[in-house]
């Protein structure tokens, strides 16, 4: 039989993995190497960019005499805050994911691996996954704060090790939350609790961010008090309690030469560490197989999650009766009944999933509360500079939105086809409808949802009818582009092999649209701004109608020339 | 040897596995058969330990899966009806890798895992990465993997499912190598030539239940009926 020495499965699932990962890099790599240099390209460009804007901006306001300090200080507490938070929203997700939604999960605990191992692996797996990108976006600004401050050389050694310290606390909260949802909330009540916890949200946000009233006298004479009125908005972020204020704490005091003071922070962050990783590394694993025990346990089959809404069909009703979603279906005269059979289920799959509505919704919630909060915000602006610019910025600030949307959703949908795609694939319907009828559908729908947000923004903003027209209808273009950019691309970089969307996203097909999408909406925007007809100075109605030609053109253009490619790649794929 | 006593795994409202009692002792080959959604595969992933009961208990070779896992699983083989395999290794480096995970010598590693993949026709496959492998290809890698710890009870959901006839047959013929030599077999499919012609029990399943328990012959005599086939169909027709 098998020996007694103990077994390093530790070191074996890293090897393995470890392995994995470096082989499917090399694939990529070898698979174009076009595609892997334009990535790193993008990578070191955007490290760069970023630290030279970050550093600009910080100067900027380090530059406020008395001021500037203080604004730069609540930003690190603020930087560090919202990172807490949005890593422990991405922990629970994904630790969700990787714990009881993953086959390597269930192939080890087949295996003689400890529970407690597999939940060991699993949550330094998902913590990497969930926090590098993160840390990524934020190095530039923390290396742009040092040099603003002229910080010693070991501060940029001294930072890494905090931050690593800190993004072990979030990744083992959010295994906790995921292994709590996992257990005890089945599909039903996480979907509830989701559409509250986006009205809470919506509720909160719009409350919070009501600008305070300040009257000219009161900037004139009492700036500081203005100041310190409108950062009692943050001091959430200077709760003694929270790990991002021991980080904060620990670095911005390494800054300042207090080193006494970040040794203490650096202690405080260490101890929490060592004492929630004890705590799951030793004592978790237990817990952990319950809760995949009854995530097995209800996926089988048992509808019983479902019941509450779902009426039972009426006494003679055939169980292929049109539904609800059917019907609604059937309005759309005009397309061909496997078309609007497609989208059927597209939405279907869709409004099942409830990690794929629920980010919607908050993200559609975020952007309600904005609005919403303009109404407040249009009341302080008085002179056309700044409505020009805010009607601008909040053409941009949905634009953005709709980017990250259709990227998110939109780009996904071929690949999530994946081995079903036979079906379509052999259906008369044919991949060049397919394709068109995934495109049509989701520029009808975020056509409809952001030209509607952007119309009641204006509104909002009290700015006359013309105008309101003028953003709606670029919106409406834009929303055009993106979805066409996202279908395209989706369909020009396929992932047939992965389930989790995600995953196919943060591919290099998802990056590249993401990217695109984001330069075009900041170019066309600056385009738009430049040339428009009243604003920022006004043009003449010749450079206004070039604008308005060239965003035509350039949007048609970016928009047309991936969906094209889209439909050629998929009227070639072998399936 | 397996022992299931009074295995009840309950979906909501459905009872998957209602009330079973079964002992599969050492060296038998024993398969369960039943239509879909009968029970099996959730008898089988409570044995693995996949899943835990409702009520009730399952022993492999006297560990109790639920309280004694780690004992259990290491000396039982779980092949599931869709294996997980990583893509990106070899077959070669898959089968080192879940070796030491059951902490076997290097030597009996190297030796083991060669003998099974000559015998499955691996070897031109050896170096290859899994996710070039062809469907079968896959399955019998993921055989040769559970096979080499030399377990002492085979658990195998749907074993022949993407294998040809040739590696069907070589399967077979190991599986009954081994219940010769000691090894508890206990196997689910849905094809009756492989029950009539391996099995030393079958057990039928039919909506959570164990139905029936035998030989072929046994069967035969309670049913008085001649073929497996009849027998199936009349203990697993909802109209009756």
């Amino acid at each position: 039989m098998n020996d007694a020495k103990p077994i390093p499965h530790w070191r074996l699932l890293a090897g393995v993995n470890r392995i994995q990962s470096w082989r499917r890099l090399a694939t990529a790599v070898a698979q174009s190497r076009l595609h892997a240099f334009l990535m790193g390209l993008f990578v070191l460009s955007y490290a760069l960019l970023a630290y030279a804007l970050f550093h600009k901006a910080l100067q900027f306001t380090s530059s406020f005499p008395g001021l500037g300090p203080v604004l730069i200080e609540r930003m690190m507490f603020l930087l560090f805050a919202f990172l807490f938070l949005l890593l422990l929203l991405s922990n629970v997700i994904i630790n969700f994911t990787n714990l009881f939604r993953n086959k390597e999960t269930q192939f080890l605990l087949a295996l003689p691996v400890p529970h407690q191992v597999i939940y060991r692996w699993k949550v330094f797996e998902s913590g990497i996954l969930a926090s590098w990108a993160f840390l990524f976006l934020i190095a530039p600004l923390v290396a742009a704060y040092g040099t603003t401050y002229n910080a010693p050389w070991h501060f940029y050694f001294v930072t890494p090790l905090f931050v690593a310290l800190f993004v072990v606390l979030p990744a083992i909260l959010g295994s906790w939350a995921a292994i709590g949802l996992a257990r005890w909330v089945d599909r039903l009540a996480f979907q509830v609790a989701a559409v509250l916890a986006v009205i809470v949200l919506i509720v909160f946000v719009s409350s919070w961010l009501q600008p305070a009233t300040v009257t000219d006298e009161m900037l004139e004479t009492r700036v500081l008090d203005v100041v310190d009125r409108l950062l009692s908005r943050t001091k959430f972020s200077l709760f003694p309690f929270l790990p991002s204020y021991w980080v904060s704490s620990g670095i911005t005091q390494w800054v300042e030469g207090a080193l006494m003071g970040t040794l203490f922070f650096g202690l405080v962050l260490l101890s929490h560490t060592l004492f929630f990783g004890y705590l799951a590394s030793t004592r978790t694993g237990g817990f952990f197989y319950g809760a995949l025990s009854s995530v097995n346990s209800r996926g089988s089959g048992s509808s019983a999650g479902w019941k509450f809404w779902r009426r039972k069909p009426a006494l003679g009703q055939a169980p292929f009766a049109p539904k609800l979603l059917d019907r609604l279906a059937g309005l759309l005269w005009w397309g061909r009944a496997d078309t609007r059979a497609l989208i059927v289920k597209d939405v279907r799959t869709f409004l099942r999933d409830a990690s794929q509505w629920g980010q919607s919704l908050i993200l559609l919630g975020l952007l309600i509360a904005y609005i919403v909060n303009l109404r407040h915000f249009s009341h302080r602006l008085t002179s056309d500079f700044w409505i020009d610019l805010t009607s601008y910025l909040n053409l941009g600030a949905c634009a953005l939105n709709l980017a990250t949307l259709t990227t998110r959703f939109v780009f996904p949908q071929i690949s999530l086809e994946g081995k079903r795609i036979w079906i379509i694939g052999m259906a008369p319907l044919g991949m060049r409808r397919t394709l068109m009828a995934k495109f049509l559908f989701s520029t009808a729908v975020s056509m409809s949802v952001t030209m509607a947000l952007v119309g009641a923004s204006c509104a909002m903003l009290s700015i006359p009818l013309e105008r309101i027209l003028y953003f709606t209808l670029t919106v409406g273009v834009m929303a055009f582009t993106l979805n066409a950019l996202a279908v395209g691309l989706g369909a020009v970089y396929p992932n047939f092999r992965e389930d989790n969307p995600s995953k196919i996203v943060s591919g290099f097909g998802g990056t590249l649209c993401l990217v695109l999408s984001f330069l075009y909406i900041i170019g066309m925007l600056s385009l738009m701004a430049a040339t428009s007809r009243w604003a920022f100075g006004g043009s003449s109605a010749v450079i206004f109608g070039l604008g308005w030609a060239l965003f035509l053109g350039g949007s048609f253009l970016l928009g047309w020339l991936p969906l094209r490619a889209g439909i050629r790649k998929m009227a070639s794929v072998e399936i | 040897m397996i022992e299931i006593e009074q295995l009840t795994k309950q979906f909501g409202d459905l009872r998957a596995v209602d009330d079973i009692s079964l002992t599969v002792p050492a060296g038998e080959f024993f398969v369960i058969l039943g239509p879909n959604a009968a029970g099996k595969t959730t008898t089988i992933k409570v044995m693995a330990g996949l899943m835990k009961p409702t009520s009730g208990l399952v022993r492999i070779c006297g560990f109790d899966i639920g309280a004694n896992p780690i004992e259990a699983r290491r000396r039982m083989a779980y092949v599931p009806d869709f294996p997980f395999l990583y893509d990106k290794l070899t077959p070669a480096e898959f089968f080192r890798f879940t070796g030491k995970l059951f902490g076997m010598e290097e030597v009996a590693m190297e030796v083991k895992s060669e003998r099974l993949a000559k015998r499955f026709n691996l070897g031109e496959f050896l170096a290859k990465p899994i996710e070039s492998l062809s469907h079968g290809t896959k399955q019998r890698v993921a055989i040769v993997s559970a096979l080499m710890h030399s377990p002492e009870v085979v658990v195998f959901d749907e074993p022949m499912v993407g294998l040809d006839p040739h590696h069907s047959r070589v399967l077979k013929d190991i599986l009954r190598e081994q219940a010769d030599a000691g090894v508890t077999v206990f196997v689910s499919t849905h094809q009756l030539s492989v029950a009539e012609e391996m099995a030393d029990r079958i057990g039928i399943m039919h909506k959570g239940r164990l139905v029936a328990v035998g030989s072929h012959e046994e069967l035969q005599a309670a049913n008085r009926d001649d073929t497996l086939e009849s027998i199936f169909l009349s203990l697993t027709n909802d109209d009756q």
